[in-house]
């Protein structure tokens, strides 16, 4: 089974990609905070991560710092789930190593899935 | 003498509400209250425990001057107060989404102000995301004025993009704090002497170079559980000579040193000569704050 990881800290959008992406037959992995988020990332491998870049512990660009230096996360998706403005977000994950971002708040569910999809080939 | 932070009662909105000292709850309520008054921000910045905790000694706050609006037991919103000699600094204000437009903001203000004055101040300051419109208009509505641009800026791990030039010499916290001492610039309460004298792993390095230039670069080595995982409170000066040249070869020391460590810092004004060289180092600038001040006459309450 595909495996996503979504690190946001507001249980509320936690929630609603949990839901999307289960009802798509994703396994949905879910941390609060970055340090959590690392811990399941190793111990779960998953296939695609998303990342609130605003997390309580550690900013989302840090965690996504630490996966990219670890050989593991060489070559797995990272998506960016942010509210910034889009010429920021995309500055930010580009130099963070993020292969792209979702906006904040979701519009269009389908929208999103594809989104994720498409990484995830 | 402990003097007695102003509350009131209750205000008009329906249902009224009350302000009481923040000193009242515990630093988890105050934490899960700050964070779900941020929840749509465009920049949230979220804290857990630790970092609120921490925000609140590195900044003077004081919660027995600070409030939290109160209706019928569930928090509507906050504002802490940091308390330094004849001043303090509004932060962390914040209200529901849900409850906003209903003068909780302005009720939080008003109180924040007036325990300004009972505390003596003579000047109040603060800070808010540029493009927060609501907050500005709220601010400006209070008697505060602009004082300037700020900027938030982060860098990525990695080398430096050139070889710096002139030889550092690295200090210690104590030689770092001195060097501080030494600015004569007007600073946000961030990026204060105050601030960075309460915050753990200051350090710094000073640089010669050949053409007589001479300056200082101040930094924190952020750790999380021990591990260095981060630079921050960058603060360069440049006492001697040409600031975008010392600024490009501070940097670029710091970064040589400290190639695997991811860097944010906070604002730098606008109008910093060594801004340029930050950029040139590959800096982002993830946000903007305006900085804003009030005096404050100690006839006036509310």
């Amino acid at each position: 089974m595909t495996t996503i990881l979504v690190v946001e800290d507001l249980p509320d959008n936690a929630e609603l990609a949990d839901r999307v992406l289960s009802s798509q037959g994703y396994e949905v992995l879910k941390a609060s905070d970055a340090e959590t988020g690392f811990q399941l990332a190793v111990e779960r491998q998953p296939d695609l991560i998303l990342v609130d870049l605003g997390l309580p512990d550690v900013d989302g660009q840090t965690l996504v710092g630490w996966m990219r230096r670890m050989p593991e996360f060489a070559h797995t998706p990272i998506l960016a789930w942010t509210a910034w403005p889009e010429e920021t977000a995309a500055k930010m994950v580009q130099a963070y190593g993020c292969n792209g971002y979702i906006r904040k708040p979701l519009t269009s569910i389908p929208q999103f899935m594809a989104q994720i999809a498409a990484y995830l080939r | 003498m402990k003097i007695t932070p102003a509350t009131k009662a209750s205000y008009g909105a329906s249902p009224p509400f009350q302000l009481v000292p923040a000193s009242r709850f515990t630093i988890e309520e105050l934490t899960r209250a700050y964070n779900q008054t941020r929840v749509d921000y465009m920049v949230p910045m979220p804290m857990n425990v630790i970092r609120l905790t921490e925000y609140i000694h590195v900044y003077d706050v004081d919660l027995s001057y600070s409030l939290v609006a109160l209706s019928s037991d569930q928090i509507l919103g906050l504002g802490m107060l940091g308390i330094r000699p004849g001043r303090t600094w509004i932060t962390r204000l914040g209200v529901l989404p849900v409850k906003r437009r209903q003068g909780v903001g302005r009720a939080l203000m008003d109180t924040l102000l007036t325990n300004s004055e009972t505390l003596q101040a003579q000047v109040t300051t603060l800070e808010v995301i540029k493009n927060n419109i609501p907050a500005y208009n709220l601010f400006v509505r209070t008697g505060f004025k602009d004082v300037g641009e700020l900027l938030v800026l982060r860098r990525p791990p990695g080398p430096p993009p050139y070889t710096p030039i002139g030889e550092p010499d690295w200090v210690e916290r104590a030689e770092a704090l001195a060097l501080l001492e030494s600015r004569h610039i007007p600073q946000s309460w961030i990026t204060e002497t105050g601030s960075l004298a309460n915050a753990e792993d200051i350090l710094g390095l000073t640089l010669n170079l050949a053409d007589g230039s001479r300056g200082w670069l101040v930094f924190q080595q952020q750790k999380f559980r021990m591990f260095s995982v981060s630079l921050s409170r960058l603060t360069l000066h440049t006492e001697r000579g040409d600031a975008l040249l010392l600024g490009r070869s501070l940097l670029a020391h710091l970064h040589e040193r400290y190639p695997n460590l991811d860097t944010h810092t906070e604002n730098i004004a606008l109008d910093d000569p060594h801004l340029p060289a930050f950029f040139e180092m590959g800096y982002l600038e993830s946000f903007r704050r305006i900085e804003m001040c009030r005096q404050l006459s100690h006839n006036h309450h509310g």
